[in-house]
């Protein structure tokens, strides 16, 4: 199997400029991030709200400039990429955004949505560009028909498809999905859900697909990556090992399932994510955690692998 | 408690809510679930006496609350009772807030409206039940202003005010949709608590199967403005009699199974102007018939629960 892309050390440092009334601050998003994407291979990154997640979807496509690390896609090194031969090589990595409502321009058509990719990349489609987004539409389960409609005009779960059409235009190889169902219902989610992994096996896609329910998570994907505050906490190679690092296992204890027999006695985490400014020596967890010791407040523990796999923890489970 | 029978809701030509009924007592917790636009949303406004804001009127049927009707009550009557016993979370703690005012003030006009508190008297007991709902240093958050609060910790503050007064009745619409997997296992597990403590009646709306199956004693499932299925939540998940509700617990991934296949709803929600002929649910069902397609099924009971299908009890 050879991977589509190695992500290695990537990280990324915003820095809040200072001014007279205030300090400069700066806040890892991303740290220290390193993981192998298979071709084919669903792998799935999942984490709280302020996690990092979403800003390393975009570190992989260089939509935000990484402050550290490597980044190759397909052998190629893409942080030595100039802009314009970036945007050249997007044309086989593309994004699927979270919210459908702003992702598409409530100015144009179903039909300009989908062709601006290659409007963007000054191509043209191989057929007449009716024909493309016809194909396009009927790729994502969407009646042709709806061509001339604008965004206002169709429903939330139509318009993700919609974003998925438009991603899939110059048939890249590498999808990032950023929460894609997260806006939508239970129903339309699970619509979804179904069509990406039908088109996995049509067009042979890979998939990075973020998202913060994980057991939706473990139904799609091949591996799980767990972020806590910019970190990869957890890396599980298949979705059904059980949790080793205490903030998975939380994750793990605070999904629910729709079986009223299997009502558990949940004992939610008590507090919430630490600000992400000026984070406590040690392990970003230890607040939170029931297992804290000394060692926990004053070192970072790093991602190592054990008798199963990586875990970022001092005392695992 | 709270006695919903047939409720219809119009707003001008248009009814989209035509035949909602369950009924609720003390320390019950009732989940109402549907897609959006199944009029989950419209049976809380209605309960609460909203409906008129929005232009809406209730068209036939009645709520009764404690022995008291609601459907003819006086708006000066009404505004006795919400906010007092009858207590409102809205589904977004973001716009549901006053952005340029403090925490404490906004939740202190509800006591001071409701129970005729002076402002100290309000302000300790907002303090105490800011402790209540686990906010840590209570007296400090009442000096802040809801941009420097998490979703969470504001979803909490919505809550402090709906029980501000001690209502009876709290209506939950959608009050985890907006946060976090682990901060939603906070929320349930304190309005749970609550409704153990103060012997509340809980009404949860939701869209997520798998909320009602971990919280609720009773569940509605609603489509098209109508109830479809009504009983007891273990009886809902252990043999639900409509297809659509069997449809709504496929939706949810159970995570662990690797050949569990997720397979959605096919088609849309219909809207209000075009609700289809016989059973609404029709056009998106494998096991329709000819029956399906003219006759709107009547509700029947089966076992413990009540289901509007024209095969409801049918062997499955």
């Amino acid at each position: 199997m050879t991977n589509l892309l190695e992500v290695r050390n990537l990280s990324k440092k915003f820095v809040t400029p200072g001014g007279p009334f205030r300090k400069a601050r700066a806040m890892h998003a991303v740290n220290d991030v390193s993981f192998d994407l298979a071709k084919g291979r669903v792998i799935g990154v999942v984490g709280e709200s302020g996690c990092g997640k979403s800003t390393l979807a975009r570190l992989i496509l260089r939509l935000i400039e990484p402050s550290a690390g490597e980044l190759r896609f397909e052998g190629e090194d893409l942080r030595a990429k100039t802009s314009s031969q970036m945007r050249k090589l997007r044309a086989d990595m593309q994004m699927v955004f979270q919210d459908p409502y702003s992702a598409i321009d409530p100015r144009y058509t179903v039909a300009r949505a989908v062709m601006e990719p290659f409007v963007v990349q000054g191509r043209s489609p191989e057929g007449s560009v009716d024909k493309e987004v016809a194909s396009l539409l009927t790729m994502v389960g969407l009646n042709a028909g709806l061509a001339s409609s604008f965004p206002h005009q169709i429903s939330g779960g139509q318009k993700q498809r919609v974003g998925i059409a438009r991603a899939l235009a110059l048939r890249p190889s590498l999808l990032v999905l950023d929460e894609p169902t997260a806006s939508l219902d239970v129903s339309v989610q699970a619509q979804i859900i179904s069509l990406l992994e039908q088109l996995r096996d049509d067009l042979g896609l890979t998939y990075l697909f973020i998202s913060h329910d994980l057991s939706l998570v473990r139904y799609f994907c091949d591996e799980i990556l767990v972020m806590y505050l910019g970190r990869v906490v957890e890396a599980l190679p298949d979705t059904d090992l059980p949790a080793r690092h205490p903030y998975t296992k939380t994750l793990m204890d605070s999904t629910f399932t729709p079986d009223p027999k299997q009502r558990r006695v949940i004992a939610p985490l008590e507090g919430e994510v630490p600000s992400p400014f000026n984070l406590p020596p040690g392990c970003a967890f230890a607040d939170r955690c029931p297992y804290t010791t000394a060692i926990c407040r004053t070192e970072t523990p790093i991602l190592t692998s054990g008798t199963t796999h990586p875990v970022a923890c001092h005392h695992p489970l | 408690m709270l006695e919903v029978r047939d409720l219809e809701v119009a707003f001008g030509p248009v009814a989209p809510l035509s035949g909602v009924s369950f009924s609720l007592a003390k320390g019950e917790k009732l989940g109402i679930v549907g897609e959006s636009g199944s009029g989950k949303s419209l049976t809380a406004m209605s309960v609460m006496g909203l409906l008129p804001l929005s232009g809406g009127r209730i068209t036939g049927g009645s709520i009764v609350f404690d022995g008291q009707e609601l459907t003819t009550l006086a708006e000066s009557a009404y505004r006795k009772l919400r906010g007092r016993r009858l207590g409102l979370i809205t589904q977004n703690p973001m716009t549901s807030l006053d952005p340029l005012q403090k925490i404490g003030p906004q939740v202190d006009a509800v006591a001071v409206l409701h129970l005729s508190m002076n402002a100290s008297e309000a302000r300790t007991r907002t303090v105490e039940i800011l402790g209540t709902l686990r906010i840590p240093e209570p007296a400090l958050i009442c000096d802040r202003y809801p941009h420097q609060m998490s979703g969470g910790m504001k979803q909490r503050i919505v809550i402090a005010m709906a029980l501000a007064a001690d209502p009876d009745v709290l209506v939950a619409d959608e009050p985890t949709t907006a946060l976090d997997v682990t901060v939603q296992a906070q929320i349930i597990r304190l309005l749970d608590d609550l409704v153990k403590e103060r012997d509340l009646a809980l009404v949860l709306i939701t869209h997520d199967m798998s909320v009602v199956a971990q919280t609720c004693d009773k569940v509605v499932v609603m489509y098209a403005g109508r109830a479809i299925e009504y009983g007891p939540v273990e009886a809902i998940f252990d043999a639900p009699q409509h297809p659509y509700t069997q449809a709504l617990i496929n939706c949810i991934p159970k995570g662990l199974s690797t050949d569990e296949h997720l397979s959605g709803i096919s088609g849309t929600v219909p809207t209000v102007s075009n609700y289809p002929k016989g059973c609404a649910f029709h056009p998106r069902c494998d096991r329709a018939k000819n029956i399906c397609t003219s006759e709107r099924p009547a509700f029947i009971t089966y076992g413990n629960n009540a289901a509007a299908c024209h095969f409801a009890g049918d062997d499955r």
